[in-house]
């Protein structure tokens, strides 16, 4: 990158140098007055003029040392990775004006990714409940007026000449196709069996889903037993899982994938592989998965999406770290809808 | 289109109606209005069926079918306050048990998992057609209403779900064994098979155990 100014190193050297060799000359003038009018340099100049020099260079020097951790304060800043603002300057110390500085740097990036994960927290948990209305109105509102709608439906065709039999039949047709997307919305944007069965139970009627609806083949490999999870972390695995199969079937051109579940004493990891097209090489991330990445945010997990190791593909992993999410609550289970 | 006007009510329909030996006396719980008045228009039509009533709540049915005799209650799911199967318990502990059909919108394992426990007859879509609707009433009525099959995987991670008491209950229950038999078989007393029957429904719905009516 060119600079357009001129560099702080460079501007105070000159000033340095203009000051010094002016204090000299100022000196040589007051000292030695008749010297300069004589124009041949002789030895006391040349020394003169060298000491100015070297001077001058032990300066530049000085000051060199003195602005470099400046110059590297600036290279990192350059360097931040603002979507996960985990990096912090190494080894700062309040020894300087340059280490202060960078300690109220660490500290700006800590404060901007607590505010961050908390704003996040507050946006998700709000799209959560917004979600978990619209699910309870689609189904207390429309679902139960296309029951009214499709009882009505069934006197009408009791009654009706025969000649209106068939049309009553289609009407009848397109309302339980009504209700059977009202249905099917209202699940997708709550995930019911999360509520009714707990984590791998609605990990399993996800995979079965997206068999049934998208024809994508998802073979599980969910442990039988989990520890207790806090109900945000099941959540977040449940949605992620649910993302990165979505992706799958609509992007990956591949009719099958995997979906793993592990866990060990300190970690939970999912998994989400498919053998399809794998990333483009210069994708940008789409909503999905920064949705993703910012729900692994809120729980300290980390997301990595990537090709497999081996084959080709795609692949999501979700790490959530278990000692980081605190104490498993007592599973107070939510009040599921139906 | 030029169409042929309805034919009039025959009189073998006026002759069933006029016989209330042999209707089929129902209780609808709706907490829908519109559900409500679409459900007894539905089923008043029927000359084998008489709507004793059709009320809002789970409390307000129980108190008609201590009144009067019901032989089949039509029973939402999902009512404002008590929920269905909580009326269905209650319902099977009168004096004249009245067959229970639950009616709603979602009719997954789950829900045919805890109307086993709730000793529900039978459970039937809100998506089902009027004539299916009907038709459930009257098998349920002669004591043929049928809950959906639990899928194996489902039952099996509900089970996991329970303690090894519970599972036995639950497994009992699903096998069909009716509530007094499968209190005989663990050796309950009646008292404490209703306090199993009441903590295995409360788990199996995804509420707290807390103590309940």
């Amino acid at each position: 990158m060119t600079r357009a100014y001129v560099p702080l190193l460079h501007r105070v050297a000159a000033i340095n140098a203009l000051l010094l060799t002016a204090a000299v000359a100022l000196t040589v003038v007051v000292l030695a007055p008749r010297k300069i009018s004589v124009l041949a340099l002789d030895g006391e100049v040349l020394v003169v003029l060298a000491a100015v020099a070297l001077v001058v260079l032990v300066n530049v020097y000085l000051l060199r040392r003195v602005i470099r951790p400046l110059q590297a304060l600036i290279v990192f800043a350059r360097g931040v990775d603002y979507s996960t603002l985990d990096h912090r300057i190494e080894g700062a110390e309040p020894t300087s004006e340059a280490g202060e500085l960078a300690l109220t740097f660490n500290e700006m990036l800590a404060r901007l990714q607590d505010e961050r994960r908390e704003s996040t927290g507050r946006v998700l948990r709000a799209q959560e409940a917004e979600r978990l209305r619209i699910a309870q109105e689609l189904h207390d509102q429309v679902g139960q007026e296309l029951t009214a709608v499709l009882l009505g439906l069934s006197r009408v065709a009791s009654r009706a000449p025969s000649c209106l039999e068939e049309d009553v039949l289609a009407i009848q047709d397109a309302v339980r196709d009504g209700l059977e997307d009202v249905r099917r919305i209202a699940i997708q944007l709550r995930p019911e069996a999360l509520d009714d069965l707990g984590l791998t139970s609605a990990l399993a009627v996800l995979a079965d889903r997206f068999s049934e609806q998208l024809g994508l083949e998802v073979s599980e490999h969910i442990p039988a037993d989990l520890p207790p999870l806090p109900p945000e972390v099941e959540l977040v695995v449940y949605r992620v899982a649910q993302e990165a199969l979505t992706n799958v079937a609509r992007h990956s051109a591949s009719s099958r994938a995997d979906l793993m579940l592990s866990c060990d004493a300190d970690r939970l990891r999912l998994t989400v592989r498919d053998h399809g097209l794998g990333l483009p090489p210069e994708s940008l991330p789409g909503t999905g998965m920064r949705g993703m990445r910012e729900r692994a945010t809120l729980i300290g997990a980390s997301l990595a999406i990537g090709s497999p190791t081996s084959g080709r593909g795609c692949e999501v992993r979700l790490e959530v770290p278990l000692a980081a999410t605190g104490p498993a609550r007592n599973r107070e289970r939510r009040h599921s809808a139906r | 289109m030029i169409c042929a006007a309805p034919p009039p009510p025959t009189i073998e329909r006026t002759a069933l109606r006029d016989d209330p030996l042999t209707r089929t006396r129902l209780l609808v719980v709706d907490d829908h209005p519109a559900v409500r008045a679409g459900l007894r228009e539905l089923l008043a039509d029927e000359a084998d069926f008489v709507v004793v009533a059709a009320v809002d709540t789970a409390e307000a049915g129980l108190e008609v079918a201590k009144r009067e005799p019901i032989d089949v209650a039509v029973v939402d799911y999902q009512l404002a306050g008590r929920n269905g199967l909580w009326l269905s318990r209650k319902l099977k502990r009168l004096p004249l048990p009245p067959a229970v059909l639950i009616y709603s919108a979602y009719t997954d394992g789950v829900l045919a998992a805890a109307a086993v426990v709730a000793e529900a007859d039978a459970l039937v879509s809100k998506g089902s057609l009027g004539s299916d609707l009907c038709r459930e009433i009257r098998y349920t009525a002669v004591g043929e209403g049928h809950l959906p099959a639990l899928p194996p995987r489902l039952a099996e991670s509900l089970r996991r779900r329970l303690d090894h008491d519970e599972q036995a209950l639950f497994g009992l229950l699903l096998a069909g064994l009716p509530p007094a038999e499968v209190a005989a078989t663990l050796g309950l007393t009646s008292a404490a098979m209703e306090a199993r029957l009441r903590d295995l429904l409360g788990r199996l719905e995804g509420l707290p155990a807390a103590p309940r009516g």
